[in-house]
């Protein structure tokens, strides 16, 4: 394998290159052209932006000479035949072929192509050409943390606040504290108890005390488990054409509150999310961390072309990739599929290290348990399974017995067949005519399996009066009823029922998930002959969508109850199959004794299965499979992201452009290597950085798939990694003051924000790593900061500076959630269940036909009355109020939650069925808190809605509604109303 | 302040999805930076109904027939079929598509006839569409990065395989807003049979704000929470939207730097406005006995009276100014394949047989329609489907698999250059050969013809300034008027 020297990342030398790219154009004509000095840096500028590998636009790739010489472009020694030179000189005009979309280079430029070309157009193999990204590894975010510790966080944003003539507002009232805090760390309203003792507390340490209880509250990991699966991804269905739920994925959900609630040090937390199951293949509560890798959307439509399939499963690993990069590292690594990172210093090999890293993964459920409940399990079942194979073992050799029996009289039976077997494009039964009101075909066994008597199709049936003038009785226009179970799809009834057995159309079929088709006639009719296919004028009968009956009888009623068998398969001859013979000859073997020998055996069988059945399965979660298989390497850079063409060979490697950041950071803590830990091999770094960076690391081919990703997860904590930390502390300031130091959480590159407060910024991460990745710790020091304390009132003078005060002169008001809108509602109402954990409610129906669809429900009922962090959230599922106030699809991570306003908002919280309910609940609860006084009711309601007391104005606007009206009319305009939803 | 406090893109007028503030201004960031906006003026404000350049059309219509509606069956004639029928596709032997192997090639079971002016062959399947061939400008080199229905319908959509990125009519919402304020912008109505291939997702805002998303509706599901609760009378409503208006007002002044707070008073009364107005659109009895009868809204078989039905609540909401109607006939793919769309991949004859007659008088209605009544000067008609279909048969069936490489969509209306077929595929059908066009290159084409430059109507999402086109497209000149 080759490393090449990928020519940006030698970032100080092309910078050198770039600036000192003209000496040499006034040099003496025979001066020697050096490739790296003189011709690379014009390359860089001019050509590489279309002319790279896999680009089709560009068409030539001018990264390496291989593309140049190989069509002719570059002729060594001989610039006038180089089509390359005729390309670039420009016209009398001034006007060239090349650059397409830019002036044409110097006379200096071209001159000096042209004297490269004639001294034999030497290239370095190992020199690349790429695109200069915007920011290289001087960008900073990728410089190691800096930051004067002996500051506070008061400290930085007041002195920002002066330098632009501002300063923090005074403090805010308790009153307006407890309830920002309340809702910021639990995610729902302080209870008007609450209200009252922290405002009536004279400690004057009561805010202290505030922070420190909710900080406690089991409610915490909630609120802010919610925020994590944002960043995560998170979502319970596969999304794409199926879009299929799943039912195993809240494991993880519980996982990420549970961690969350126990303050676990976050960089254990993400190497969990990386390699829990590495970590610790025994814990199933480590183990699920590794969900993460699986938690966001993939298309699991088999694709039988294999180029499709190629593309498809580097989609699914690209969605990891993705997924990983922003979440941790706040790098959208993604950008550098294709081709190399245009802004940020990322390359295609970086990013196809971390394609190597995942290879192994694929998405689905895997038992997830203890050695000690495996065992358990096992030892149940063993005694079961033994019987259950013993009962299969008789019943098989009993079978056998009578197939015995049936072959020495199987030509006495064979006589009897005398016709030709069942035909799917029309079997036919004609009969002594005979009177009917009912005609039913009852199928003995099914034409694909000979075991079963359901799931055979019925294109038409016809059934035909007797007499000179027949007529098909059973289309539904000569007032025939066709009945018998169906395969159903919810959202379009009769999408495969026994009507379109009766319609005199052959194109669509009725699929029975019965043993029968049975059509009623209009009248009793004599009838003497019926007709019915499933693959009536198909050219090609045989296929699987036709499966048709086997063995059949043919019966009439005059009354629906008694019937009478008018014909049979059973003189046909048997499909032509060795298990259809032997079904046909067993059944006809099979003596009374047989069958009730038969009946008692299954019967036995039948509850053995049961019994199995009982047994607990194993707790599964969804967490992916491992595939050594997929693995294996070597792996490649796509070039311009396709599977079909193959680039260089890569290894799992970390991130290059953090090399230097990495390196050069301060050390790791006392007693921390995390990279060497384990076995992981390091390979021999590349040519250009004979230092090796501590952090960085490069693994050999063959490593294993778990130790790859056990590299990647120590890497992305290592103490010299600045960025995750960073990205992890603007993550907590931004969920705290509603927008971010750095305002795009999940792209700390060229495209993203610049840090407003970027000492403040590492000042934090500094403080994270200090505080061992203690989420709590952090929290309170934010919390407790005089900038998080102050009040949100406006001040024009300042919004004339800051209007929407990045520098913070006020804390920002927010509205709420959509979860913290539909919790508080539930919490005012009195009805909010605080049941943790476990599988989550859904406010849609699901339904399944093959693929999935989610319709919304029109009532919520009891079991809906959880926090919103339960809500099973299915990919591309659109749910009233959630949707509505902008609940991200997990479609991709969210960093950030929109916050827009429209008037779908108004309709559904003034119409739908969950605001009438929760409106009267409300107004029960009020009347039961406060008697049967308004004046009270109405205190009462303002307590649990807005933490204050109403006004004269509004105490009297609020009791006529409720005169007029009644109560819960008064609720339902409290719930509507904006200052539930805003937060000061 | 550094240049990462974004503008925001307040918008000021209100419209029915939104007047909307948003804490996300996505527009592109590297316009901000460079010091040059959207517009050659550096005026250009999304969601105003300004565009780029002067516009063609001031609403699209666009038809889905999702499940990959064969080209070569209903659009683009292929005599090599004919005659070649039952022999192996030369090159292609042993061919594995989507479901498997393939088998020889297949004609088309229905005779092509010429038809209109142009003389264009169009299936006789379609007798009623093949009248509106000289005011149709037929793409016919169509090819998709896809072969695999959901990933397709959204490509086809939004210009990417994968979700969660915004559908062409939330672009043309956040591009030009609203123009009727009582009504959407951006409604999806899909079919009576289901949702299509990956549902929601065809219609989705993405990463825009919550306002683009297409509404949906149809005549047999009206929009969700519309109607006022039947247990609330309508005195007592009055009275209740009195005080909410009183709340709601007194909070908005206590804090008068909120404009949140005004919006939020601004959206119930849309929202108001909004109850008035829906009932209306979806009223058909409003309608003639002709008009009726054009559109089959009476028709035996339910499907196409379903459908008939929702192409005239189309005409309906374009007429009053919808921005963007995507139109659906037929759905998903269930558990058989070709029964509920044009999915044919065991039986084509008998299942175009059942698609064909629902789509073909309906659809042929409207565009009558449109035509009768001038809408279609300014409204950019759009039949799409998410791919073809092979021109082999299956392996064993008599039906097509999928194919990606080669399919036919087509533009109609505003701007658009009638009696055209631009591009095709080659003697069989199976790729894109002359003028392939993408997607991308579709959509550079509507956006243009709406006032749009494709490669400056963006939005920052992620890392990059994400557009409808990806970062790809020609506007196709050769269809434009």
């Amino acid at each position: 394998m080759r490393f090449f020297s990928p020519w940006h990342v030698l970032f100080l030398l092309a910078v050198m290159l770039i600036s000192a790219a003209s000496p040499n154009l006034a040099g003496a004509q025979n001066a020697s052209v050096d490739f790296e000095r003189d011709i690379a840096p014009v390359i860089q500028t001019h050509c590489i932006r279309c002319h790279h590998p896999g680009n089709p636009k560009g068409d030539v790739s001018l990264a390496t000479a291989d593309d140049l010489t190989e069509n002719g472009y570059l002729i060594a020694g001989d610039p006038d035949s180089s089509h390359l030179i005729e390309l670039i000189l420009a016209d009398d005009d001034g006007e060239a072929e090349m650059p397409k979309d830019g002036k044409a280079l110097s006379i200096e430029q071209t001159a000096l192509i042209r004297r490269w070309i004639d001294q034999g157009a030497k290239w370095p193999d190992a020199v690349i050409v790429r695109e200069k990204p915007k920011a290289d590894a001087s960008w900073w975010a990728l410089q190691p943390l800096a930051a004067d510790t002996d500051r506070t966080i008061d400290d930085y944003v007041s002195a920002q606040l002066a330098e632009h003539g501002l300063e923090l507002s005074p403090r805010a009232d308790r009153r307006t504290l407890i309830r920002r805090v309340t809702y910021d760390l639990t995610g729902l309203p302080p209870t008007p108890e609450q209200v009252q003792a922290f405002v009536d507390d004279p400690d004057p340490q009561a805010y202290e005390k505030l922070v420190d209880q909710l900080l406690q509250s089991p409610r915490y990991g909630e609120r802010w488990g919610r925020h994590w699966l944002d960043v995560v991804r998170f979502g319970e269905s596969n999304g794409f054409e199926r879009n299929v739920i799943i039912n195993d994925l809240w494991p993880f959900r519980d996982y990420v509150i549970r961690s969350i609630n126990a303050d676990k040090p976050f960089d254990q937390f993400i190497r969990e999310h990386i390699a829990g199951d590495v970590i610790a293949p025994d814990n199933p509560d480590v183990a699920v961390g590794s969900a993460f890798l699986v938690a966001g959307p993939y298309d699991d439509v088999g694709n039988q072309d294999p180029v499709q399939a190629a593309q498809i499963r580097a989609n699914t690993l690209d969605e990891i990739i993705r997924a990983t990069s922003e979440a941790f590292l706040g790098l959208t690594v993604g950008c550098a599929r294709c081709h190399d990172h245009k802004f940020d210093p990322i390359t295609q090999e970086d990013y196809y290290g971390l394609y190597a890293s995942f290879a192994g993964i694929r998405h689905g459920s895997v038992p997830l348990a203890t050695p000690q409940e495996k065992h358990e399990r096992s030892q149940s079942l063993e005694p079961l399974e033994k019987q259950k194979r013993d009962i299969e073992k008789q019943l098989g050799a009993l079978d056998k017995q009578i197939l015995q029996r049936a072959n020495s009289q199987r030509e006495a039976f064979q006589q009897g067949w005398t016709r030709p077997p069942v035909d799917r494009t029309g079997t036919e039964e004609t009969f002594d005519p005979v009177n009917a009101k009912f005609v039913r075909l009852v199928c003995l066994s099914q034409d694909g399996n000979p075991n079963a008597a359901n799931g055979f199709r019925i294109d038409e049936m016809e059934v035909w009066s007797d007499g000179p003038d027949p007529r098909n009785v059973a289309l539904a226009r000569n007032g025939g009823k066709a009945t018998g179970p169906a395969r159903q799809i919810e959202d379009f009834p009769d999408a495969y029922g026994p009507q379109l057995a009766i319609d005199g159309k052959a194109g669509a079929r009725f699929i029975a998930t019965g043993n029968h088709l049975t059509i009623e006639l209009e009248q009793p009719t004599i009838i003497r002959r019926v007709i019915f296919s499933s693959a009536r004028g198909e050219s090609n009968p045989d296929h699987s969508k036709f499966r048709f009956v086997a063995e059949y009888r043919i019966e009439v009623s005059e009354d629906g109850e008694t019937w009478k068998q008018i014909a049979s398969g059973d003189d046909r001859q048997p499909i032509d199959q060795q298990a259809f013979l032997e079904h046909r000859l067993r059944r006809l073997a099979t003596s009374e004794e047989d069958r009730q020998a038969r009946a008692s055996l299954q019967k036995e069988l039948n509850q053995i299965k049961q019994e199995i059945a009982k047994v607990p399965p194993l707790p599964s979660a969804w967490i992916g499979r491992r595939v050594p298989a997929d693995a294996k390497g070597p792996f490649h850079v796509f070039l311009g992201g396709s599977p079909q063409k193959k680039g260089p060979v890569v290894v799992p490697s970390s991130l290059s452009a953090l090399d230097r950041a990495a390196n050069s950071a301060h050390q790791p803590m006392a007693g921390e290597d995390l990279v060497s830990t384990g076995s992981s091999r390091l390979a021999e770094g590349p040519k250009e950085s004979p230092q090796k960076p501590d952090a960085a690391y490069r693994l050999e081919p063959g490593t294993e798939e778990a130790e790859r990703r056990l590299a990647l997860a120590n890497w992305l904590v290592h103490p010299n990694n600045p960025l995750t930390p960073r990205v992890l502390a603007n993550r907590l300031w931004h969920y705290h003051f509603g927008t971010g130091i750095v305002d795009t959480p999940s792209d700390f590159g060229f495209m993203g924000g610049r840090p407003t407060h970027p000492e403040l910024l590492d000042l934090l991460a500094i403080r994270l790593q200090e505080n061992g990745w203690h989420l709590k710790k952090l929290h309170r020091q934010i919390l407790l900061s005089a900038t998080y304390r102050q009040s949100s009132g406006y001040r024009p003078d300042a919004a004339k500076i800051d209007a929407d005060a990045r520098l913070l002169w006020r804390f920002p008001p927010r509205r709420l959630s959509a979860e913290e809108i539909r919790d508080t509602i539930l919490q005012i109402s009195g009805k909010l269940d605080l049941t943790p954990g476990g599988p989550g409610f859904r406010l849609y129906h699901f339904m399944q036909d093959n693929v999935c669809t989610y319709v919304p429900l029109d009532e919520h009922g009891p079991e809906t009355y959880r926090r919103a962090v339960y809500h099973q959230n299915a990919r591309a599922s659109v749910v009233d109020l959630m949707t509505d106030f902008d609940q991200p699809d997990c479609a991709f991570s969210t960093p950030r939650r929109a916050e827009t306003t429209t008037p779908l908002q108004a309709l559904t919280m003034l119409n739908h069925q969950f605001t009438l309910d929760m409106a009267d609940a409300l107004a029960k609860r009020l009347e039961s808190d406060s008697g049967n006084q308004l004046d009270g009711q109405i205190e009462r309601a303002y307590a649990l809605c807005y933490a204050r007391s109403p006004t004269q104005t509004e105490r009297q606007a609020c009791r006529e509604l409720a005169r007029s009206h009644g109560l819960s009319a008064l609720c339902r305009v409290l719930l509507n109303s904006s200052e539930l939803i805003y937060l000061h | 302040m550094s240049a990462a406090v974004r503008p925001l893109c307040d918008l000021t007028r209100r419209s029915f999805l939104g007047d909307v503030t948003t804490a996300l201004g996505g527009v592109g960031l590297l316009h901000l930076l460079s010091g040059s906006a959207l517009g050659e003026s550096s005026t250009w404000q999304p969601g105003q109904g300004q565009t780029h350049h002067p516009a063609k059309a001031k609403r699209v219509l666009q038809i889905f027939c999702p499940g990959a509606a064969s080209h070569m069956d209903l659009w683009e004639h292929k005599p090599a079929l004919e005659k070649y029928h039952g022999q192996p596709l030369p090159g292609e032997e042993d061919m594995v598509s989507f479901q498997g192997k393939n088998g020889n090639l297949m004609k088309s079971p229905w005779a092509f006839e010429r038809s209109g002016q142009t003389g264009k062959p169009i299936s006789s399947m379609l007798p009623n569409m093949a009248r509106h061939v000289d005011d149709i400008a037929f793409l016919h080199g169509m090819h998709s990065k896809t072969n695999t229905h959901g990933p397709g319908c959204v490509f086809m959509n939004t210009g990417h395989a994968t979700e969660g990125f915004p559908s062409a009519g939330a672009w043309i919402s956040y591009a030009l807003g609203s123009e009727n304020q009582n009504l959407p912008t951006y409604v999806a109505i899909s079919d009576l049979r289901g949702e299509p291939p990956n549902g929601k997702a065809n219609w989705s805002n993405g990463f825009l704000p919550a306002r683009h998303q297409g509404l949906m509706m149809s005549d047999q599901k009206p929009i969700r929470n519309l109607a006022r609760p039947e247990s609330v009378t309508p005195a007592e409503e009055l009275a209740a939207r009195d005080l909410l208006q009183q709340l709601n007002q007194r909070f908005a002044s206590s804090h008068p730097a909120n404009s949140d707070l005004q919006a939020r008073l601004a959206a119930y009364e849309l929202a108001a406005r909004m109850q008035m107005s829906a009932p209306e659109v979806a009223d058909l009895s409003r309608e003639s006995d002709v008009v009726h009868e054009l559109y089959a809204t009476r028709d035996p078989n339910h499907l196409k009276a379903a459908y008939g039905r929702n192409c005239l609540l189309a005409r309906r909401l374009l007429e009053r100014g919808v921005r963007y109607v995507n139109l659906y006939c037929a759905s998903r793919a269930s558990g058989v394949d070709g029964l509920l769309n044009w999915d044919a991949h065991k039986t084509l004859k008998a299942d175009y047989e059942r698609h064909c007659p629902i789509f073909d008088q309906p659809t042929a209605a409207l565009l009558t329609d449109l035509k009768r009544t001038g809408l279609l000067d300014d409204t950019l008609v759009l039949w799409t489907t998410e791919f073809g279909r092979m021109p082999t048969h299956q392996a064993g069936t008599a039906g097509r698999d999928h194919n990606p490489d080669g399919f036919t969509c087509w533009m109609m209306g505003a701007g658009v250059r009638g009696g055209v077929s631009h591009g095709a595929t080659d003697e069989f059908g199976r790729r894109a050969e002359q003028h392939p066009t993408t997607v991308w290159d579709f959509y550079a084409t509507v956006l243009h013809l709406l006032g749009y430059d494709h490669e400056r109507l963006t939005w920052y999402h992620n890392g990059l300034d994400r557009r409808l086109t990806d970062v790809h497209g020609n506007v196709i000149k050769e269809v434009l008027g």
